[in-house]
């Protein structure tokens, strides 16, 4: 187990490499210019341009930025952002804390609620409920998420008033409240995104859930079970749903890094603080030096997901072993 | 629980009526403000403001935390001496035509409680002075030649020419910085880097917190030398999305947004909103379709149509700009004479735009060999090469989106076929700043002085990428610049003649249009700093 999981970290940290260096490559063979965002409001001067450039190493060929960007990984500093002028590790902080609330938040809603009606609609195959739950997921699903975003700020938060329309917390709130009033604040403006995050996502892994849980309670174990008297709950909870958990594992190790950075759109619709809409600005922005920083955070929770799932399943399956 | 009872709660919540929103915080504090804008202040800081840091959202913010000498008056004339209000100077009078002398106001106060002195000032020129320090100041202040302390309450400016604008450029470009702060300071960013996490001024506001990404905390200065503000507390709050913007303000989570974007669409909604009423700024944005006089890719090389000045007036007669300007942007723009934009004090007393006349801009097109040969309603000159350009349009504005799409049925009437070239916006810059182009759909934001039109419309303006270069226009440009007085006359001469050789087909100035909460009276937003006036807004209730 200790060597495969020796050679696992292996695998994940070249792949790794490889994901951040083509993402140096291709961000800067991209065409478009590092300065633009900045000169769509007020032009600069060629002198200013000059030293903008020097300043970041935009004057440099390419392999000696990469060699400047590595000394700079290897030294925690991912140096400053272009467009908003502070360390990137510090920008990149600063929306950690968001967009793990946000992304937790809605994996939380997925792997539960998901989960829960995944098994309901299993074992009730073909019922109204199966029919009902089913055609509304799907409709969740192919829902855009900017669309659902703008309806339920419209409706639960301008027309009925109910939650905060958009932002992460209430900036007339004093930082000196109590902390109960603050989390109260920050949950009330967590609940439209992670809501519309979740609704357009939840359909995955209750269809996923669904099929998973018919093909385990088709299996003679279950049919013994039966037999042997035990309540169909135990049968369900006990014996057939850590069988049916197995594609779901899967689903969750995509899902990790999707939700993380893949949440842009209800990050703009809600104005979340998060890495998302950050990382996607500073890419159209062509903001090198945080395009960079994000693609490392990425690139980590991808080969990190994927390293967990692999764990999960040996843990959870005494029929799987590494060696 | 059933599914009818399901059902039932479902209508209940669906049919509730509509409440006021209880987390509208802002509706309970009578005395604060919050305004929501698309991006957040970095470094709100004078001389700072360079580079990538030259943004809008740092103007604002330092707008309110920092004063200059003067300010631009209403009428916004930067030319001569008598369009500006007292700031941190009481007073000002001239030794010559090349010596301004201010007096600073003996109230005035840093944030700490500090006098606000002539060292202050000498040292804040001195750094925006220093081309290794701020080029974009440097360049801009390159008349002043001394800036010189004479006594703790008087400055006096040295400047190296006779012009109009010695005041405009010795208070408008920079603000005043606390050299009692900041005067031991290396110069470098990092030195620097604590006093811009919590800058001290001298403004109507003081800086109390910034959240990144979500917004920025003002207070009032309670000793603030020109009077106490009204509102006691000022909070910029960001979202980058113009549709969260609006649903903060319609929610009442926020009190006033700046530039409601297109589509109209928008506006209507804000409009319907009891709430929050529109107040209409004019903007320093112009847009224009640049014609490139150059070959693109072959800039030694005149472009094959464009170069030619009678085309180039063909394409504008063809254009209805006045329908352009209706069908986009509603009552809140129109078509300017010249790059001129809504906030320039020379558009007043301007000629009228040209309207569209479809019949000479055949005619011209056709008197320059351009005709359709082969009856495809499109036209080719004697060689057969048709009469086809590529429009340059940025995704990111959809103004100028939906504008192509009419221009370009504008010109086939007229047998022009335009192609249109979509891009990003770092794509657009590129392409834009290196003349890859036929025409660009192009726009820009405007300082309040004429001056800068050399820039773009002068034959070595650096900005001037579609190649135009007329010593006739230059040579007008020089003389209304020159002039000691603000002379309308002269700058409607040299827009006359750049009307004449048609470098570009003048679109559009907008309106803007900010959404204000109407619980606020009295409300003043300055075209050159929209937020600036807001310590003078009284106290909703008072």
């Amino acid at each position: 187990m200790t060597a495969w999981l020796l050679r696992r970290i292996a695998q994940a940290v070249v792949t790794f490499a490889i994901a951040v260096v083509l993402m140096f490559v291709l961000m800067r063979l991209a065409p478009g210019d590092p300065l633009s965002r900045v000169q769509e409001e007020r032009v600069m001067s060629p002198e200013e341009i000059a030293k903008v450039r020097a300043i970041f190493n935009l004057d440099q060929p390419i392999h000696e930025q990469f060699v400047a960007f590595v000394k700079g990984v290897l030294q925690a500093d991912l140096g400053v952002s272009i467009e908003h002028g502070l360390p990137v590790t510090t920008l990149l902080a600063s929306r950690i804390v968001p967009t793990l609330l946000l992304g937790g938040a809605a994996i939380l809603l997925n792997f539960t609620v998901g989960l829960w009606l995944g098994v309901r609609q299993a074992v009730r195959r073909g019922s109204r409920e199966d029919r009902v739950l089913t055609a509304l997921s799907l409709t969740g699903y192919a829902t855009p998420s900017f669309w659902l975003g703008l309806v339920l700020a419209w409706l639960v938060g301008i027309e009925l008033g109910w939650l905060p329309v958009a932002g992460m917390q209430s900036p007339l709130l004093s930082p000196d409240a109590p902390w109960i009033v603050r989390a109260l604040d920050v949950g009330a403006h967590l609940v439209l995104p992670a809501l519309t995050l979740s609704i357009v996502t939840i359909a995955g892994t209750m269809r996923y859930q669904r099929s998973a849980l018919l093909e385990v309670l088709r299996l003679p174990y279950i049919g013994t079970a039966r037999a042997k008297g035990i309540p169909e709950r135990a049968v369900v909870w006990r014996h057939a749903w850590r069988n049916a958990l197995f594609p779901v594992i899967t689903l969750f190790g995509l899902w990790l890094p999707l939700l993380v950075t893949g949440s842009v759109f209800v990050e703009m619709v809600f104005a979340w603080p998060g890495l998302g809409s950050l990382a996607a600005n500073a890419a159209s922005s062509r903001d090198y030096p945080l395009v960079m920083g994000a693609a490392l955070l990425a690139a980590g929770l991808v080969v990190t997901a994927s390293l967990l799932t692999d764990l999960a399943y040996a843990l959870l399956d005494p029929r799987v072993r590494y060696s | 629980m059933s599914w009818t009872a399901r059902l039932v709660l479902a209508a209940v919540l669906a049919g509730a009526p509509p409440a006021r929103p209880p987390l509208a915080l802002a509706q309970r504090e009578p005395s604060s403000i919050v305004i929501v804008t698309g991006q957040q202040a970095t470094a709100p800081v004078p001389t700072l403001m360079e580079g990538p840091q030259n943004t809008l959202a740092n103007y604002e913010i330092a707008d309110h935390l920092f004063l200059r000498l003067a300010g631009v008056g209403p009428g916004l004339v930067t030319a001569g001496d008598r369009g500006f209000v007292p700031l941190l100077a009481k007073s000002w009078t001239r030794r010559d035509s090349l010596t301004l002398v201010f007096e600073l106001d003996p109230r005035a106060r840093w944030h700490d409680g500090s006098p606000v002195t002539a060292r202050d000032v000498t040292f804040t020129f001195g750094r925006a002075r220093d081309q290794t320090i701020a080029p974009r100041l440097a360049s801009a202040t390159r008349r002043i030649a001394s800036v010189e302390a004479e006594g703790d309450h008087r400055v006096v400016f040295q400047f190296t020419e006779v012009y109009a604008e010695q005041l405009y450029d010795a208070t408008f470009h920079v603000a005043i910085l606390p050299a009692h702060l900041l005067a031991a300071l290396p110069s470098t960013a990092k030195a620097w880097s604590s006093f811009v996490e919590s800058p001290v001024g001298s403004g109507p506001y003081r800086w109390v917190r910034r959240e990144e990404g979500q917004f920025i905390e003002l207070a009032a200065n309670d000793g603030f030398f020109l009077g106490r503000p009204g509102i006691e507390r000022v909070i910029v709050r960001v979202a980058a999305s113009s549709d969260a913007r609006i649903n903060l303000l319609l929610a009442g989570e926020a009190d006033a947004m700046d530039n409601i974007p297109p589509p109209t669409t928008n506006l209507a909604r804000v409009e319907a909103a009891r709430d929050v009423r529109l107040v209409p700024v004019p903007s320093n944005n112009l847009g224009y379709l640049l014609f490139n006089q150059r070959a693109p890719g072959h800039r030694d090389r005149p472009h094959p149509i464009l170069a030619d000045r009678e085309v180039r007036r063909a394409l504008v007669l063809a254009l209805d700009r006045d329908l352009l300007v209706r069908a986009v942007l509603g009552q809140y723009g129109y078509v300017p004479f010249g790059p001129v934009s809504a906030q320039l004090w020379i558009r007043h007393g301007a000629p009228s735009h040209s309207p569209q006349d479809q019949s000479m801009a055949r005619r011209l097109l056709a008197g320059r060999g351009w005709v359709d040969r082969d009856g495809d309603g499109i036209r080719e000159n004697r060689s057969g090469a048709p009469l086809s350009l590529r429009l340059l349009v940025t995704t990111s504005s959809l103004t100028r989106t939906q504008m192509a799409a009419i221009i370009q049925e504008q010109l086939r009437q007229v047998g022009v076929e335009l192609d249109l070239v979509r891009v990003e916006p770092a794509v657009w810059l590129e392409r834009h700043t290196a003349g890859d182009f036929d025409i660009d759909f192009a726009a820009s934001n405007q300082d309040p002085s004429p001056s800068g039109l050399v820039h773009s419309w002068s034959c070595g303006g650096p900005g001037n990428v579609g190649g135009y270069c007329d010593p006739g226009a230059d040579s007008l440009l020089q003389r209304a610049i020159a002039s000691p007085k603000a002379d309308r006359r002269l700058w409607h001469g040299f827009l006359r003649r750049v009307e004449e050789d048609a470098p570009a087909a003048f679109i559009y100035t907008q309106t803007f249009v900010f959404g204000v909460n109407r619980r606020f009276r009295d409300v003043t937003i300055r075209p050159e700093s929209s937020w600036s006036a807001i310590w003078r807004w009284p106290a909703p209730g008072s």
